[in-house]
């Protein structure tokens, strides 16, 4: 049936899409096809061809002819060059009321054109814009990326660009948008001729010139890319660097316009977005190209970056500010080294230098104040990490082919001295297949030594003998080199540098599938810089061969053997998956028998051997039970757990059938919720500290579940049997919380504080683990300890904040390095990094697995609103609280149990100053919060008697005991 | 203006709930508007309510008893069981009388899916061209909690526009992949000639007393937030399961002075008469009717900010006042604000019936009218 729509055509078109074209006859068909399939009929097509000569106008002029009314197609009289000219004839002609850019390679969105229409017709704006996405057309997986998916998360709409100084400066795109004619026509909005990044230039005009402007989150462009696969030349790379000066030149355009206009905030985010990503996108490139291309680029960045102002330098990443500033010195020395670890993060490349307790990435330029500040990398923790960790830079310094043999030299950076000059080393090269392969090759490293600052190498790999890839299915081989010194290992991987390797001869090599495969071996440098192999065809024998193999990887015999391999490997993870291990565990291996005796430990879901839980073990071993301890585990294999206990990694099959069948569990934070226990098996919860924040069912969060979400939570509550409290407070929050009934509580305080108890009760006599620990960390007797251990900040998206110390450590080694060492733990998943100054007086101990020795150890606690502070207590040593975001905390929290600031058993420090007036004087602390402090414990600590795990073992595992 | 012929088709014609209440007042502003409306349930009402004698909306309902769901296991060797079979025929009739309606409507017609299990029957019936609406009733997070998540992005997908409560719902949606999702906000009920008084010393709260509704969270706050204003009572409206539950609690709280039960009520203008503060603590909303109620009479409001319909309802420290969902001692500490100062709770509450106008009939229909418009451009 027919249905009464506008006539197309009629009446003015709500939008004209101009669809340009050069060359590319194919796809402009589905470009428009694009546009007349939109859900919103009232648009009309205007092809602007740039003077093709491939038939891309007889293609346009066809369309016209098949849809008159809704597509006109335009020939430029001579070919522009570019998309600016085409854009702007396309426009000129345009009758929509809107207006919309469109590449004869990419298409709309079915819906873009209703979704931008109703939001302009909504908002009143002059632009909208919408999300693009780039679609890999050759991708086999269909990938998609959004562009800048962040700026169109929700619709907004700001009255002027400088809201939201992030569109202006990420989003250039001039086609996913949707313009008001009128207000461009009005406006003289135009795109630039003869020049490339025309959009650039158009896209600031037009932000800055609208009057409201529109964001949606809805997909409206589809930009098609290729994902090449095939490595730039330098030819090609030359030609982008070229494209540096239209680039220089539009941002200078679009500098006087922020200018004449006074946008000073936005030329700084402008500025650096510059040096953060356009310069990095060239710099990137400096690896792979010459000298006096270098040396041309360095010059025109310069002449350009000088009137940049310090606050945008300042804004910058270490590495990138580093790179900026070596660039405009043309220290291509230094600077060849930085833009490498720019392009390998974490890399070191430089050799470092290390003045006044401070690490800089050389040791040039330290005279000069600002160069120094710029220089300084101690923020990184280089010099802290174990030669492990490191990622060293190794550059190829020569290649040869000598018969059979190829022949490698190459130098690695020495970081601070990393490696002794008097260490041992050895090393080797390693080939590995970047697609997953059976078989890795490696070949001793023939000389290794020190010079200056760095470990030069040299190798003669016998590839052409003892190299034997498959062929087809590993046909790109990376290379590494593991250094040992003193049997510590480093990996690095090996940067091509200025080694030509795109002429360099390659090897002849035998896959084992036979020479038909392939039959040479030949160098080439990765996207990354480094060096890697790729097997070659070079004689008749071998090209065909592997056609034919190539022919029939898309036959239909492959695809059956490929549809059965993925079939399998769904299969496989089907089974790894932690629903199929959920159902298997409770269809089947709680039906297995109980094993008497044995006992499954877990601290921390399995991430310490720590805790409540471990000294229940100890107990149950000092008694010399016979029980069968199985100790959880998470991620790697641990160090430090008992060797007496098996292990078991958390979530492994073994796990699950050591908890189907325990006659105990025993943890202090909970086995997996989804895994109910068994009746027979008597799980007891030792917890893992009092409460000062709300908890459970006293949590907002918890409060608000579903019916049906709150009984899932209280039936994995109710899989405790006993539940170990360490004072009436926790009775009336804890075990409110969680609703667990009397007679489940253990009124026995907690095992690990045992340890504590007996330390209060005759301070002379000090702990063996304790005096261990201050042994390890280099602790001298004489020294007092004082032990920092703020709680973690949860950040924005409920993950950790990342940790920087809220005090200068360098004020508090100052002033108390002489008598005190201050040992600093944050969360386990933070990192510290102090610098080297402070070294012997401050120690990062956030590695430290079971907090009760560090207790033990220390003199004095610095806390906030860590639940350590009702545990320290119990020692009645000085406790200092540092609480420097107080109001921050008090408005996020969720709510407290205990009013803090009124019954801190210590000074409250709001400020650093204040913290350190606390720490002064120490004793007088102690002397003056004494009572405090034993009100405190009496109140949070009452049922702590030092007698915690012998009671538990006692009734549980004793001659009486219900084990028994 | 275009005369339009409009089809709602959702689960049920009129099943009683706020999906219902909003379907009815919907057809009746469309009618008013000249345009025939026909109401469409796939399955009869469990509750039903009562339509009045002459509703200005034709209706039909297309099953004489709730068809089962759908996901029946197949027979081995791929077969499949003949009570299956059955029901498919039955779908597939049903989804024909639908087709035969719709190719009868004259060009210009518009078909409003009004919940997604009725979608599937519009999803296998003829829409003779004529536009097609999806709505979702519930905030994006509801539905994904429930397997109407899946539904929705499966029947919705292609429809020519997704109508959800707000545009923070939409923008989620469209986060979803959904591309064709729009929002419009729900009309206010009524506009009462004349605000409450606010001169009595009660907080209302009217709603099921279920679980999702909250009342065991507004229990608590009231239990913070009453012993500093003495004199004020908290009058709960609502039957519900969690009856007896909640009555315990409030003893337990020891708050029976201050609380007092006023059970179901049908005149909820009255009720807010005789308030001067309007408390909703709920688990979960979508656009509560229940809030632009209390506004449009004038009461100043008190909520958990819940969803995105509360947030677009209630400008907060404007034209009322929100607690962080699930925080009952920041309600209290609102409640408290509310209750210790007559003249923040006369502004508020002026202000609150003045900006709930934005939501009124006659605005929310025009804006139905420019989308019918733009679906035909």
């Amino acid at each position: 049936m027919s249905i009464d729509r506008p006539e197309p055509g009629g009446a003015d078109p709500d939008i004209s899409v101009v669809v340009i074209v050069y060359n590319d006859a194919p796809r402009l068909t589905t470009a428009v096809r694009s546009v007349l399939d939109q859900t919103l009929r009232n648009v009309e097509v205007v092809i602007a061809d740039d003077c093709s000569t491939d038939g891309s106008y007889e293609v346009a002029r066809s369309l016209a002819a098949g849809h008159p009314g809704r597509v006109r197609a335009l020939r430029l009289p001579e070919n522009s060059g570019g998309c600016g000219e085409p854009r702007n004839q396309g426009l000129a002609e345009a009758r929509g009321r809107y207006v919309m850019f469109l590449d004869s390679d990419d298409t709309l969105e079915r819906n873009a054109c209703r979704n931008l229409l109703e939001a302009a017709e909504r908002t009143g704006a002059d632009l909208v814009s919408g999300r693009c996405v780039r679609v890999y057309t050759d991708s086999r997986h269909g990938k998609r990326v959004p562009w800048y998916p962040w700026l169109y998360r929700c619709t907004r709409t700001v009255e002027s660009i400088a809201e939201l100084p992030d569109l202006f400066v990420f989003d250039t795109l001039s086609t996913n948008k949707c313009y008001r004619r009128a207000f461009l026509v009005e406006n003289g909005l135009a795109f630039p001729r003869g020049i490339h990044y025309e959009d650039l230039l158009f896209s600031a005009q037009a932000y800055l010139a609208a009057g409201r402007i529109t964001l949606i989150p809805h997909t409206v462009y589809h930009w098609h890319v290729e994902q090449k696969s095939t490595t730039k030349s330098i030819s090609n790379r030359r030609h982008e660097i070229n494209n540096f000066t239209d680039r220089l030149e539009i941002h200078r355009r679009i500098d006087a316009l922020l200018n004449r206009r006074g946008l000073d905030e936005l030329k700084l985010h402008k500025d650096i977005k510059f040096l953060k990503h356009d310069l990095v996108l060239y710099l990137r490139e400096l690896p792979f190209l010459d000298d006096a291309y270098r040396h041309r680029f360095a010059e025109l960045a310069r002449g350009y970056l000088q009137d940049f102002p310090q606050a945008a330098y300042a804004r910058l990443d270490r590495v990138q500010a580093i790179c900026a500033y070596l660039l405009m010195r043309e220290d291509w020395d230094n600077l060849m080294p930085a833009v490498d670890t720019l392009i390998n993060h974490d890399k070191i490349s430089a050799p470092l230098a290390e003045r006044d307790g401070r690490v800089y990435w050389c040791d040039r330029y330290l005279d000069d104040p600002g160069a120094r500040e710029v220089m300084d990398v101690t923020a990184l923790g280089h010099h802290g990490r174990p030669l492990e960790r490191m990622f060293l830079r190794n550059v190829l310094t020569g290649y040869a082919v000598r018969g059979d043999l190829v022949l490698l030299e190459g130098a690695v950076v020495n970081p601070l001295h990393a490696v002794p000059a008097d260490a041992r080393l050895t090393a080797e090269l390693e080939f590995r297949a970047r697609r997953r392969s059976l078989q890795t090759f490696r070949f001793p490293v023939r000389t290794l030594r020190h010079e200056g600052d760095t470990l030069v190498w040299q190798a003669s790999v016998p590839l052409s003998g003892r190299f034997r890839p498959l062929g087809v299915v590993d046909e790109v081989w990376d290379v590494r080199l593991h250094l040992r010194a003193d049997g510590r290992r480093t990996t690095s991987r090996i940067t091509a540098g200025n080694v030509d390797l795109e002429s360099a001869a390659a090897v002849r090599v035998r896959p084992r599938l036979s020479r038909l495969m392939a039959d040479r071996l030949a160098p080439e440098v990765s996207a990354k810089g480094h060096l890697a192999f790729r097997l070659a065809q070079h004689g008749a024998a071998a090209r065909h061969g592997r056609a034919l193999v190539d022919r029939h990887l898309h036959g239909s015999t492959a695809r059956t053997v490929k549809g059965a391999y993925r079939t399998l490997r769904a299969v496989k993870r089907d089974l790894a998956s932690g629903t199929r291990k959920v159902q298997v565990y409770h269809r089947m291996l709680r039906l297995l028998p109980v094993r008497r005796g044995t006992v499954v430990f877990e601290s921390h879901l399995g991430k310490q051997y720590s805790d409540s839980p471990r000294a229940l073990y100890e107990e149950l071993r000092r008694r010399r039970l016979p029980v069968t301890a199985i100790w959880s585990y998470a991620g790697e294999r641990p160090d430090g757990f008992p060797d007496d206990a098996e292990l078991v990694r958390r979530w492994s099959w073994r796990y699950l059938r050591a908890l189907a069948q325990a006659e105990f569990w025993i943890d202090n934070q909970g086995f997996p919720l989804r895994l109910a226990k068994r009746p027979e098996t008597t799980y007891i919860q030792t917890w893992h500290g009092s409460a000062l924040k709300k908890m459970g069912f006293d949590e907002p969060g918890y409060r608000v579940m579903s019916e049906q979400e709150q009984r899932a939570y209280q039936e994995a509550l109710d899989r405790f049997d006993h539940f170990v409290v360490r004072s009436e407070h926790d009775v009336r929050t804890l075990a409110r919380a969680y609703r667990i009934p009397e007679e489940k509580l253990l009124r026995t305080g907690y095992p690990r504080n045992d340890a504590l108890v007996r330390a209060a009760r005759d301070p002379r006599v000090p702990d063996p683990s304790a005096r261990r620990l201050a042994e390890r960390l280099g602790i001298g007797p004489d020294r007092r300890v004082v032990l920092y251990a703020p709680t973690f900040r949860a950040g924005a998206g409920g993950g950790v904040q990342a940790f920087r110390l809220p005090f200068d450590v360098q004020r508090f080694a100052d002033r108390f390095g002489d008598r005190y060492t201050l040992l600093v733990r944050s969360h386990y998943l933070n990192r510290v990094t102090l610098p080297p100054s402070v070294a012997g007086r401050v120690i990062d101990v956030t590695g430290e697995g079971d907090i009760t020795p560090l207790l033990l150890l220390a003199d004095a606690l610095v806390t906030d609103y860590s639940s350590v502070m009702f545990d320290y207590a119990l020692l009645r040593r000085p406790l200092v609280f540092y609480v420097y975001d107080w109001e921050e905390y008090s408005r996020d929290a969720r709510g407290t149990y205990v009013d803090l600031l009124k019954e801190a058993p210590g000074p409250v420090a709001r400020t650093e100053d204040e913290l350190l007036a606390a720490l002064s004087d120490l004793p007088a602390v102690g002397a003056h919060y004494e009572a405090q402090l034993k009100e405190f414990v009496d109140k949070y600590g009452e049922y702590d008697r030092g007698d915690a795990a012998a009671r538990i073992v006692d009734r549980f595992f004793g001659p009486t005991g219900e084990a028994r | 203006m275009t005369q339009r012929e409009i089809f709602f088709v959702a689960n049920e014609v009129n099943e009683l709930g706020g999906v219902g209440r909003w379907q009815a007042h919907m057809a009746r502003l469309f009618a008013e508007r000249g345009h025939r409306v026909r109401i469409i349930g796939i399955a009869p009402p469990e509750v039903p309510m009562d339509l009045g004698t002459h509703p200005p909306f034709e209706t039909l309902t297309l099953y004489d008893r709730r068809p089962r769901g759908r996901r029946e296991p197949h027979l081995p060797l791929g077969g499949i069981a003949p009570a299956v079979r059955r029901r498919e025929a039955d779908r597939r009739a049903a989804a024909e009388r639908l087709s035969r309606l719709f190719r009868a409507a004259r060009p210009g017609a518009v078909i409003i899916v009004t919940q997604v299990w009725a979608m599937e029957w519009v999803a296998l019936a003829d829409t003779a061209g004529h536009p097609v609406v999806g709505m979702s009733h519930e905030s994006f997070e509801a539905s994904r909690r429930s397997s109407r998540f899946e539904r929705v992005r499966r029947y919705y997908k292609d429809v020519d526009r997704l109508l959800v409560l707000t545009q923070e719902d939409a923008d989620l949606w469209v986060g979803q992949g959904l591309n064709n999702v729009g929002f419009l906000p729900n009309p206010l009920p009524v506009m009462p000639a004349a605000p409450s008084p606010r001169t009595e010393k009660a907080v209302a709260c009217i709603g099921r007393l279920s679980h999702e509704k909250g009342v065991d969270l507004l229990l608590d706050a009231w239990a913070e937030a009453a012993p500093r204003q003495p004199g004020w009572i908290l009058r709960i409206y609502g039957a519900g399961d969690q009856e007896a539950a909640l009555r315990r609690q409030c003893t337990e709280l020891a708050l029976d002075d201050s609380v007092e039960w006023a059970g179901q009520t049908d005149d909820v203008t009255g009720a807010l008469a005789r308030s001067s503060v309007f408390v909703q603590s709920s688990r979960g909303e979508g656009f509560p009717l229940a809030l632009l109620e209390a506004m449009a009479c004038g009461v100043p409001c008190a909520a958990f900010d819940c969803s995105p319909g509360v947030r677009e309802i209630i400008r907060n420290g404007e034209d009322g006042l929100l607690a962080r969902h699930g925080n009952t001692g920041e309600l209290a500490r609102q409640l408290v604000r509310l209750m210790a100062d007559e003249n923040l709770r006369d502004t508020i509450g002026e202000r609150a019936r003045q900006n709930v106008r934005r939501f009124a009939p006659e605005v929310v229909t025009r804006r139905w009218e420019e989308l019918f418009d733009l679906l035909e451009r």
